[in-house]
């Protein structure tokens, strides 16, 4: 590389153009910055103004946070969220990381009934959010079509208000979330297993530890920074995740499903309060930051060039 | 010691019943995830009173396929899945060549604050699309660009833009650097090198970032939701949504066939190509 850094010295534009990645990288720039990086401060600017999205004159002022704070629909959105986000994530890893060990161990015996379940699972993960939101919306009808509903009749649940009582709509948005989402975490830490050194669970198995053994001696020390990492990437996916909930509840019954990313859509589209709104939005961006700093953080230990 | 590990009979036993529970797991699974799939799709089949059988119609014979012509008919859905083709295919180019760029550029040259750039274009992948979303509305319709295509893709191609970058840098990595400087000593210049020789190259890699940006780019919601609202240019999935609020002229059983017309597509491409978009998902998810 230094011969490269000496050649630029002394030569014409042109050459130093060429040798410099500026043309190869400028329309990832140009496109980024449009797209991402001015939004991002237009978003922040009307955050603190009281502007409405039909237009007008607005002022600055700091209103805006404490409407957001002070109303009561802050607390039950914040707790909305953090319940669908908590479950969601939990749920998302656990089970993804059985499957990704299901599928490693059928894969490594050659079985081809791993390949199936791989792409079940993937194909899940495929589908648009809102055909979700409107797929899992024809299961949990509270109607004579409804199959859940049927289910849990048969095994003496009796009828589940699944879509009509608050509690039971979170439970069931949250339900639907880990469906969608659990492919991402298990196509992760399925990659993640296949990383892990076959020579150490080998010496493991040699010297006697049974698989319970030497999964939570052996795979889940080695395992753990990947699952930090994708503990922190499907947190983030939750955090913003709005598609699926807006055609399945489309936030109700009254609040009980409204959870960051939603509520910042109802505020601007529906009550036309952009001040409020992008301020939510700028809280729900300062929660992207913040787990993507600690993502950055996890991820540093590889070169540093 | 080797002796040890031939199978004997115990240990071939145990095998059996590790099998044995692989399938029960396995059967488990593809259960709770197709499901869902299969009781829409038989929904999309069935007469109006077997929708609202009890015990549930579990396999609608014969099934009714008019459904689905009365939803071709009756509905937009395939000008929305026109709509949602010529945005995937747009954006697909687009994001392709403004990545391979880039790719390239990362890959190939060492520069100040390369590692920085880099993880900036990965936390742009991190921004929630309804963050961006509101001030775009507020610019495009100032521009008078709303309900318009292009501005569209470009910000589909903003959106997908960071993942692929990454991957395709990823298997631009793979390729040794001497082979470009053999090419450059050879009088090549680094376009040259790009086009000629890391794109012939690198042909699968292009494939599945291109497979990655159109199912990335078929499942966008907010984005469209802000930014269209002439119904002729909704994507499938906003059109979709309204069809569903529709509830009057549309019931269950159509609702279903039309959901199942949209998820058809990239259903099918998933099976048809697994292999390589697992592989895919988990060379990128190694790398970051």
């Amino acid at each position: 590389m230094a011969s490269q850094v000496r050649a630029v010295r002394g030569r014409s534009w042109t050459e130093r153009l060429a040798a410099s990645p500026i043309l190869w990288l400028a329309p990832l720039g140009l496109v980024l910055a449009a797209t991402f990086l001015y939004p991002i401060v237009e978003i922040i600017r009307l955050s603190f103004t009281n502007a409405s999205l039909t237009g007008g004159n607005y002022s600055y002022t700091l209103g805006s946070y404490a409407r957001l704070f002070g109303s009561p629909y802050f607390a039950s959105m914040v707790r909305v969220t953090v319940i669908f986000v908590f479950f969601s994530v939990v749920f998302q890893i656990l089970l993804g990381f059985l499957i990704a060990l299901a599928v490693d161990q059928g894969a490594r015996r050659g079985m081809r009934a791993s390949i199936v379940t791989r792409t079940a699972v993937l194909s899940a993960w495929a589908i648009p959010g809102v055909i979700i939101g409107i797929i899992w919306g024809i299961l949990y009808q509270e109607s004579g079509a409804g199959v859940l509903n049927y289910l849990a009749q048969l095994l003496g649940f009796g009828q589940i208000p699944f879509l009509s009582s608050p509690r039971a709509a979170l439970a069931s948005v949250t339900v639907a979330n880990i469906w969608r989402g659990t492919a991402f975490s298990m196509i992760l830490l399925y990659a993640g297993i296949q990383t892990l050194p076959a020579d150490v669970l080998e010496a493991a198995r040699v010297d006697g530890a049974n698989a319970w053994q030497r999964l939570r001696m052996v795979v889940l020390p080695l395992l753990a920074p990947i699952l930090l990492v994708t503990l922190v990437i499907v947190s983030i996916d939750t955090f913003n995740t709005f598609d699926m909930v807006l055609a399945l509840t489309g936030g109700g019954p009254g609040r009980a499903t409204e959870v960051v990313a939603l509520s910042i859509y109802d505020q601007i589209f529906q009550q036309f309060d952009l001040g409020p709104g992008a301020a939510t939005a700028v809280v729900l961006l300062a929660i992207n930051a913040i787990m993507t700093f600690v993502y950055l953080r996890l991820e540093r230990p590889e070169e540093l060039s | 010691m080797r002796t040890l590990y031939k199978p004997r009979a115990s240990q071939r036993r145990k095998e059996r019943m590790v099998r044995v529970w692989l399938y029960v797991a396995y059967t488990a699974i593809i259960v709770f995830f197709l499901f869902p799939i299969y009781w829409v799709l038989s929904m999309s089949l069935k007469t109006v009173p077997q929708l609202f059988a009890t015990p549930p119609v579990w396999f609608p014979i014969p099934p009714q396929f008019s459904n689905y012509s009365y939803v071709f008919e009756n509905t937009p859905i395939l000008r929305y899945l026109f709509n949602s083709a010529v945005i995937v295919a747009a954006t697909v180019f687009f994001a392709l060549l403004i990545a391979t760029l880039a790719a390239y550029g990362f890959s190939r040259f060492t520069f100040r604050y390369k590692r920085p750039s880099l993880l900036a274009v990965l936390a742009f992948q991190m921004i929630s699309p309804v963050v961006i979303a509101i001030p775009l509305y507020r610019t495009f319709a100032a521009l008078h660009l709303l309900n318009n295509y292009a501005s569209l893709v470009l910000v589909y191609v903003a959106v997908v833009l960071p993942f692929i970058t990454w991957f395709l840098k990823g298997y631009f990595d793979t390729i040794p650097y001497e082979v470009d400087e053999a090419a450059i000593v050879d009088g090549a210049t680094r376009w040259q090198v790009l086009t000629r020789i890391i794109l012939p190259v690198s042909a699968p890699g292009i494939a599945t970032a291109a497979i990655l940006a159109a199912v990335l780019s078929w499942s966008q919601f907010v984005i469209p939701f802000i930014l269209i609202d002439s119904p002729g240019m909704f994507p499938v999935s906003e059109g979709l949504v309204n069809l569903q609020s529709n509830t009057e002229s549309i019931t269950l059983h159509y609702l279903s066939a039309a959901s199942i017309v949209a998820i058809a597509p990239v259903i099918f491409i998933f099976v048809l190509l697994q292999r390589y978009i697992v592989s895919a998902l988990t060379s990128g998810a190694i790398k970051g």
